[in-house]
């Protein structure tokens, strides 16, 4: 992960005076000073509503699956749309951490942390759906391939089994990523923390890390492996449950241009929701200096080509089920634009589609409220796309007898707004806990981190 | 194409108004002929049906039927523990009894079939017949003989007779209709010793104005029997003889008979049907004139005068100038005999006594139609002679009042005040099933007898052709219970005599063995009268017709349910959650209205908007005639007679248990003894909605080619014109089959391979299958609230579209969807722990204990077959109600009860099979049974044999000729998953005339 | 041969510097001078810093690739063995070795495998986790990673002069020398 100086002439990547201490203490300091009042509130109200996940669920487990919405034929309902749009936000961490990686894309230092963080939780979240959507949750646990006295097996034709794989592997791989990026940090935490028993915790977690270089030659080739795997794992996770509706016949499912388009929409909805996070985070922990305006730009051209992507597919789509001839395909994306739930697609398309293109003007990109108003937008957007997906095209396919209209109920929509309680209690915890910034690798991306700083100082004097 | 398709399929009911702006759009989107497919057909749109609670109601199966029955330490005859047994005996409906025989499982009815001995059944089956089971094993079923309240025994209940029915007595009899010759000899013995008693047969809806209508013309009550197989032309005053009647299954059998087309040199009959409702009937004619019901009568005297029949010379009328009236009738005479007009129940004597002067004037009495004599009906009018027994009897003019079955305080015209008779006469005996609304408002002298189900008890009597039947019962009554007969004896001789013997003292003993195995004695039937015109018939037709005055203004028309018929079913949840064959309505009863009287209450249609809210809920009418009011949901049926509104009788029951109390309205407060038929009334928009639990909410089918249909004429210039509809691109592999990416599994030689052809010709939409196939499969009802959530559980359903004009008189095509048991399945490859599999013998397999519920499978499935346990409804079920052990006896013991969180789907008959190849295999070795040694619930249910299934490796087989048939066709065949199940395209026979 | 004047009760000599560029010149000469016990330590790694410890390039590329042929073959070994072998069904007449639709379960296993020896593998190489290491008896060390950067090097080392070493490191431009106590 060496840098050289060849991009250091764009903009600092940190403002203000800082030095390696400064910047160990910005960071650092924020999990030792006590929480602020705010956090604690914050805290309280996503406890709220995790208990309010967990009743629903038993509700759920309690009463059978029909206390949800789904119905004939639309056996899926929001615990797939949820499940859906939790993996696709969950796709920036990884992303960022892996891909702009490789791409040597030093600004990434600033986020990478907790969009690393975000990406977890989000599949935790997501991860949730599968296990209880299904009619008999207590056999949920079949789906995985392991030697059971019936000498029974899964079904490896089923794309609801890769998901397991691609997922499971996804989440694990993310943790670990997460886990060795934080090892040095946890080392800077275990030396500074005043309290015994913090010194303890993190120095457990540092795993006796001492920053020698010998270290950091095996850590840092590490490092590169792990962003060389992630990179193919990160765009396939969503290749994959896009195949959960592709490698169906339903009109509006069965479609090829689905890969690459859900992982486009991932990375936007990933880089909305980052985007969300980060500018509660640096206006309520001052890390202006660190999460600079230049990274926001950055984030929000690349939201602006990923939604651009992704209203591409749109009318691809349109284009080839005209142009495929298909009866059933035409009238499934009539009904989409035209249909009962035109107002979802319509929803769907403004937010998706029309809204990013505010950040065309370089004015909108780098506005704060801009950004953070944009970036809700769009998650809203990413909600109702997977909506269209499911629902639309279950509830009018094939046979016009059995078309039916879908509509969910109270356990649906609170179980929703429950994830969120799951999601933030983590991410508080994360924020309290632990560097919200990659303070070794923050340092880095410093003028002074280069061997030559000095010298090429010296030299200009 | 365009031959093949006649009609341009117009869009679902609620957008029709989009049509064209709509249509512009596609073609603006997406030029026309830009696929094969869509050549000559409208493209799609869109309507939904909505759920809103999530509430969980209603029966449902049970998880192990728990058996009461001691172990065999005496092994019976025969009986060998796992294997059913069938007996013969026969249902009793409305004075005519048809056929069945009757599988039991140790001892226990589990499923009723039909008696392919027996005339009037040939072996098929309605939903009546098909649900009785259920009533069987109804927990709901009184369990005592009550007096004022108290329960008591049947030996104080004889004490009571022996000591109250002596002999001088005034006894009123009041009984439904019966034909049981032992009834008709105990009367006999009563008329002896009740001197002045008077016996009436009471049926809300009965046959008495046909008698009357024949009486008119013969001079005496005769039943007109059509032969529906004998004519080339049916024409039908709004009777819908396909429906529930007492008639319906011999009907169907030999009208189907008329349109098994099964090469371009068969030919077929043609029906008018000549009606208000859009009735099952009505969606089969070729020609479906629309009027109201007071207009029918209009329409036949038009028609007896078109015909030259006695007594109209020179008569015409508003409708005498119709072409299709006159088509009609010149198609009629073309006939020379073989023809046949019939009239419905529903109908006024004067159209009775037209339709049969009408087929003495075409010729076809002897021929298309024959009239008997029935030996139990009275001279006098039965209607009449009710009223007059009613206000007799508060008159005092009685002593006691016997019932037998009947529920009057329920079903009487409002004008007709039977509980004031109840209270006035005093003494009153109600024999009835349940303690129904007549029990219960029997004054404190009063006693209800519990009855015995038909399965219970001994009986007879004669089917709807005369066929002397014998009732046997197969099972002891589950809660005590008499039978009609044992109580009638009691009353005349004192003495309680079980069934047993009084039948067989009827029926004797020389062929007592063969009847009872035959359940009837062969050969029997009613003798053909000549059916001459009597003198001065003409005339009196004549003064009928000039008398005849058709109700201005808006007409209500009562109809009993095609379900529960008068209500007596009320309390069956497979028939209150089998959706109505034309407007897939459970569980209620609407308003049903033309498009055009619907708009006059400012219900738009079709709506403006496309979208349905979850809540949405149906407009009201209250209707209010005689000075009653009842509020109904407005339900718009295209083709339904303008200014005519028909209801369905027999909702809004007050006791009928826990299925039938309360679900929907209760139209008899508008009916009177004078026009117990139809009536005028006001009818206003009422401010209040009722949710309406539909199954099927989307009526057009988007000009896709599910249901390929032909004019006949049409068909022999084209006969593979069903086929060639669709024509799947790309390349064809050495079997034919479009190719696939991979090589196909193939199937063992040794194995048969099933495989089913539904003939859309021959089906009439009935919905027999689903009752079959629910009481085969033990198969959840899930109530009212579930159904509008879309959950019904049915395997087989029966798709209706409607096509044609919707403001003008639309055309109906019913489709019978199972599980198609695609080779390729769609359904298998997505479930993740592979727990739908398929067999050795091609059948789509559904391991129930291995699923856990992703509902992939039904996502995927292209015909939506696959049905999931949203809820524990066998656990609902077994933990509601008095003992439901009860209905747990219902269930068949071969068919695993499902549980919450699996999918369940149509199986072919899966157990059926089995036993079939366990059977074949020990006689030959082979596992391929003979053609037609098995049959699917749904394929032995069917009254029209629209169904033929078997061994597809066995060429010779009745399956596969009909998979070789011109008309042969594959649903959706362009997704290549290869179905098992195919159709054959339905044909119309259409006066060309008309044309 | 062990330097006669070496102290049991020293683990090593800790040698601070100043910046990046420092402690990169000094490693130069340290392992120039031919030391072998020794490292530099830093808040983060400096770029050109293997060069100039020489060291050889990290085998974990090699761990990890096999890690990645495990994965493959237990990917591709237990979807075709269970569905072809173990539990053959006829699902949807494909055939029951179905390759294309084992290619994603086989791939996230690789994938799956070769993280677990990357991360592994890494901690194995830096064998951690290792709490208790004589370095940390240094308060000043504490600093290397926060803003400190030290070159430490162990008595040990075959080279190891306590004088010697000293010099060199003071030579090199260490702002700061300490022992380290064993």
């Amino acid at each position: 992960m060496s840098q050289t100086s060849t991009y250091v002439p764009e903009k600092p990547l940190v403002e203000g005076n800082h030095t390696f201490g400064s910047l160990t203490a910005l960071i650092g300091d924020i999990t030792e000073k006590p929480a602020p009042t705010w956090w604690y509130i914050a805290f309280g109200i996503s406890n709220l509503l995790l208990g309010l996940l967990l009743t629903m669920i038993g509700y759920l487990i309690w009463e059978g699956t029909g206390v949800w919405g789904i119905t004939n034929p639309v056996g899926w309902g929001w615990a797939i749309i949820n499940f859906v749009w939790w993996v696709g936000i969950g796709h920036a961490g990884t992303l960022i951490s892996a891909i702009l990686f490789l791409f040597r894309q030093g600004w990434r230092t600033a986020i990478n942390r907790f969009a690393e963080a975000m990406t977890i939780f989000a599949v935790i979240c997501a991860l949730i759906f599968p296990g209880i959507h299904v009619g008999r949750i207590w056999l949920a646990y079949w789906m995985f391939p392991f030697p059971n006295g019936m000498q029974m097996w899964p079904n490896f034709n089923s794309p609801l089994l890769w998901d397991v794989f691609a997922v499971g592997t996804y989440f694990t791989v993310s943790l670990l990523f997460w886990y060795v990026g934080l090892v040095p940090d946890f080392a800077t935490l275990r030396d500074r923390v005043k309290s015994s028993i913090g010194a303890k915790v993190y120095g457990f977690f540092a795993l006796g890390w001492t920053g020698g270089n010998r270290q950091w030659q095996h850590y840092e080739k590490a490092y590169l492996l792990l962003a060389g795997l992630a990179t193919p794992l990160v765009l396939s996770v969503h290749t994959i449950v896009s195949f959960d509706f592709a490698v169906s016949i339903i009109p509006g499912w069965h479609t090829t241009i689905f890969p690459p388009y859900f992982v486009a929409g991932a990375i936007f909805s990933g880089f909305a929701m980052v985007m969300t996070l980060m500018l509660l985070a640096r206006k309520l922990y001052g890390l202006e200096d660190i999460m600079t305006i230049n990274h926001i730009e950055k984030m929000n051209l690349i939201i602006l080509v990923t939604g651009n992507m992704v209203g591409f597919a749109y009318i691809m789509e349109f284009f080839i089920a005209w142009y495929s001839g298909v009866t059933y395909e035409k009238a499934a994306f009539i009904n989409r634009a035209m249909g009962p739930y035109a107002w979802a697609y319509w929803t769907m398309f403004l937010c998706n589609v029309i809204s990013p293109q505010f950040f065309w003007s370089k004015k909108m990109r780098t506005s704060i409220v801009a950004s953070f108003i944009l970036s809700i937008v769009v998650n809203i957007g990413m909600w109702f796309e997977r909506f269209v997906i499911t629902v639309t095209s279950l509830a009018q396919d094939f046979l016009p007898s059995s078309w039916g209209y879908y509509s969910p109920t109270w356990v649906d929509i609170l179980t929703y707004l429950g994830t969120f309680g799951l999601f933030f209690t983590f991410f508080l915890l994360f924020l309290r806990f632990l560097p919200m910034v990659s303070m070794a690798e923050i340092k880095m991306v410093m003028p002074q981190a280069d061997p030559h700083y000095n010298e090429s100082k010296g030299g200009h004097a | 194409m365009s031959t093949a398709q006649p009609n341009t399929y117009w869009r679902s009911l609620n957008e029709l108004s989009h049509n064209d702006e709509y249509k512009r759009f596609v073609d603006r989107e997406f030029q026309a002929n830009a696929t094969e497919l869509t050549d000559g057909y409208s493209r799609r749109n869109f309507l939904q049906i909505m759920g809103a609670s999530i509430a969980l109601a209603g029966f449902a199966a049970c998880r192990k039927p728990i058996q009461k029955i001691l172990p065999y330490s005496r092994q019976p005859e025969f009986v060998v523990a796992g294997n059913p047994l069938f007996y013969a005996t026969a249902i009793p409906f409305r004075g005519a009894v048809t056929g069945l025989v009757v599988q039991t499982h140790e001892g226990r009815p589990t499923k009723v079939e039909g008696n392919e001995l027996h005339p009037d059944s040939l072996g098929g089956t309605n939903v009546l017949q098909q649900a009785t089971i259920l009533d069987l094993y109804d927990p709901d079923r009184s369990r005592n003989i009550l007096l004022g309240g108290e329960s008591k025994t049947v030996a104080e209940f004889s004490a009571f007779c022996a000591e109250f029915f002596t002999s001088g007595k005034r006894v009123a009899f009041l009984s439904e209709a019966t034909s049981s010759q032992t009834v008709s000899r105990i009367r006999r013995s009563l008329s002896s010793r009740f001197a002045n008693s008077t016996w009436v047969t009471y049926e809300p809806f009965g046959e008495e104005n046909a008698l009357l209508g024949t009486q008119t013309v013969f001079g005496s009550k005769l039943r007109a029997i059509p032969q529906y197989d004998k004519a080339n032309v049916v024409v039908s005053f709004d009777n819908d003889f396909m429906s529930s009647g007492p008639d319906s299954v011999r009907a169907a059998k030999l009208f189907a008979k008329r349109k098994k087309v099964m090469s371009t040199q068969d030919d077929m009959n043609r029906l008018y049907v000549v009606e208000s409702n859009y009735s099952l009937t009505g969606s089969n004619a070729e020609h479906r004139v629309r009027v109201k019901s007071s207009e029918v009568a209009q329409v036949a005297f038009a028609l007896a005068a078109a015909v030259g029949a006695d007594g109209f010379s020179g008569y015409s009328n508003a409708h005498s100038s119709h072409d299709i009236l006159n088509q009609m009738a010149a198609d009629l005479r073309a006939q020379n005999g073989a023809a046949v007009v019939v009239a419905g129940d529903d109908q006024p004597v004067s159209v009775h006594a037209a339709v049969a002067a009408i087929n003495v004037a075409i010729g076809s009495v002897g021929n298309g139609v024959t009239y008997a004599a029935l030996p139990f009906t009275d001279s006098a009018n039965q209607n009449e002679a009710f009223t007059k027994l009613i206000s007799d009897l508060k008159a005092g003019s009685y002593d006691a009042l016997v019932m037998v079955g009947t529920n009057p305080v329920y079903t009487a015209p409002a004008d007709v005040d039977v509980k004031g008779a109840l209270s006035a006469v005093g003494t009153v005996v109600h024999l009835s099933t349940h303690v129904d609304e007549t029990s219960a408002a029997l004054p404190a002298t009063g006693w209800h007898v519990n009855r015995a189900h038909f399965l219970e008890a001994w009986g007879d009597g004669l089917s709807y052709t005369g066929a002397e039947s014998v009732i046997q019962p197969l099972i002891q009554p589950l809660f005590g219970g008499l039978s009609d007969i044992e109580v009638l004896n009691l009353i005349a001789t004192g003495t309680f005599t079980a069934g047993h013997d009084l039948v067989k003292t009827t029926w004797g003993t020389a062929d007592w063995r063969e009847v009872l195995h035959d359940g009837l004695r062969k050969g029997t039937s009613f003798r053909a009268e000549a059916a001459r015109t009597a003198s001065g018939a003409g005339q009196a037709v004549r003064s009928l017709a000039d008398g005849a005055a058709s109700v201005d203004g808006i007409e209500i028309v009562f109809k009993p349910d095609s379900k529960i018929y008068d209500g007596r079913f009320a309390n069956n949840g497979w028939l209150m959650e089998l959706p109505d064959p034309i407007t897939k309505i459970t569980w209620d009863n609407v308003a049903l209205m033309s498009p055009a009287t619907a708009g006059q209450f400012g219900v738009e249609y079709p709506r403006s908007s496309i979208l349905r809210a979850p809540a949405d809920e149906e407009p009201m009418v209250s209707i209010t005639s005689n000075g009653n009011t009842v509020e109904l949901a407005i339900w718009v049926v295209p083709g339904h007679a303008d200014d005519s509104i028909t209801v369905y009788t027999g909702y809004g029951r007050t006791h009928s248990g826990r299925v039938g109390s309360g679900q929907g309205v209760d139209v008899h407060p508008l009916r009177t003894s004078g026009s117990p038929l139809f009536t005028s009334g006001t009818v206003t928009k009422s401010s209040n909605t009722y949710s309406i639990a539909s199954t099927q909410d989307h009526h057009s089918m988007e000009g896709r080619p599910l249901i390929r249909e032909a004019t006949l004429v049409a068909y022999k210039a084209n006969p593979t014109f069903a086929p060639d509809l669709v024509k799947v691109p790309g390349p064809i592999d050495d079997n034919g089959q479009a190719i696939s990416l991979f090589n196909e599994q193939t199937f063992p030689e040794r194995e048969p391979q099933w495989g089913m052809t539904i003939d859309l010709n021959a089906c009439t939409g009935c919905g027999v299958c689903t009752i079959a196939c629910q009481a085969e499969n033990n198969i959840p009802v899930i109530g009212k609230n579930e159904v509008r959530r879309g959950r019904e559980m049915h395997w087989i359903r029966v798709d209706r579209y409607f096509s044609g004009d919707v403001n003008g008189n639309p055309q109906i095509v019913h489709q019978p969807i199972p599980c198609m048991h695609c080779e390729l399945a769609p359904c298998e490859q997505v479930c993740p722990v592979a727990a739908t599999t398929h067999s050795d013998d091609g059948l789509n397999q559904m391991t129930y204990n291995r699923c856990i519920g992703t509902r992939y499978c039904a996502n995927n499935c292209p015909f939506k077959v696959r049905r999931f346990n949203f809820f524990n409804y066998p656990k609902t079920f077994l933990t509601e109600g008095t003992d439901p052990e009860v209905v747990q006896m219902a269930m068949n013991p071969d068919v695993t009860v499902r549980f919450r969180g699996v999918i369940e789907k149509c199986t072919y008959c899966v157990q059926r099979l089995s036993r079939a190849k366990i059977e074949s295999k020990r006689e030959t070795n082979s596992v391929k049974p003979k053609d037609g040694s098995v049959k699917t619930a749904c394929q032995q249910a069917c009254p029209s044999d629209a169904i033929y299934f078997g061994d597809l490796t066995d060429s010779n087989s009745t399956v596969v000729q009909t998979k070789r048939n011109e008309r042969n066709y594959l649903l959706l065949e362009e997704l290549n998953i290869r179905p098992r199940t195919s159709y054959m395209a339905k044909l119309r026979n259409p006066n060309e005339a008309t044309a | 041969m062990k330097s006669p004047m070496k102290s049991d009760s020293v683990y090593g000599i800790l040698a601070e510097f100043n910046g990046t560029g420092g402690l990169l010149n000094a490693a130069k000469l340290v392992s120039k001078a031919g030391y072998t016990k020794w490292d530099t330590y830093s808040p983060f790694p400096i770029h050109g810093m293997d060069d100039a410890m020489n060291l050889k390039p990290s085998i974990l590329g090699r761990i990890v690739f096999a890690h990645g042929i495990l994965g493959f073959l237990l990917g591709a070994g237990l979807t075709i063995w269970t569905s072809s072998i173990a539990y053959a069904h006829n699902i949807s007449g494909k055939p029951f070795a179905n390759i294309p639709s084992y290619v994603p379960v086989t791939f996230e296993l690789t994938i799956l495998l070769s993280a677990f020896g990357a991360v592994f593998g890494m901690f194995f190489l830096n064998n951690m986790p290792k709490h208790h290491n004589k370095l940390f008896n240094s308060e000043r060390f504490k600093r290397a990673t926060d803003d400190g950067f030290f070159i430490v090097i162990e008595t040990d080392d075959d080279l190891y002069n306590e004088s010697k070493t000293a010099d060199l490191l003071r030579q090199a431009g260490a702002i700061h020398i300490e022992p380290i106590s064993a």
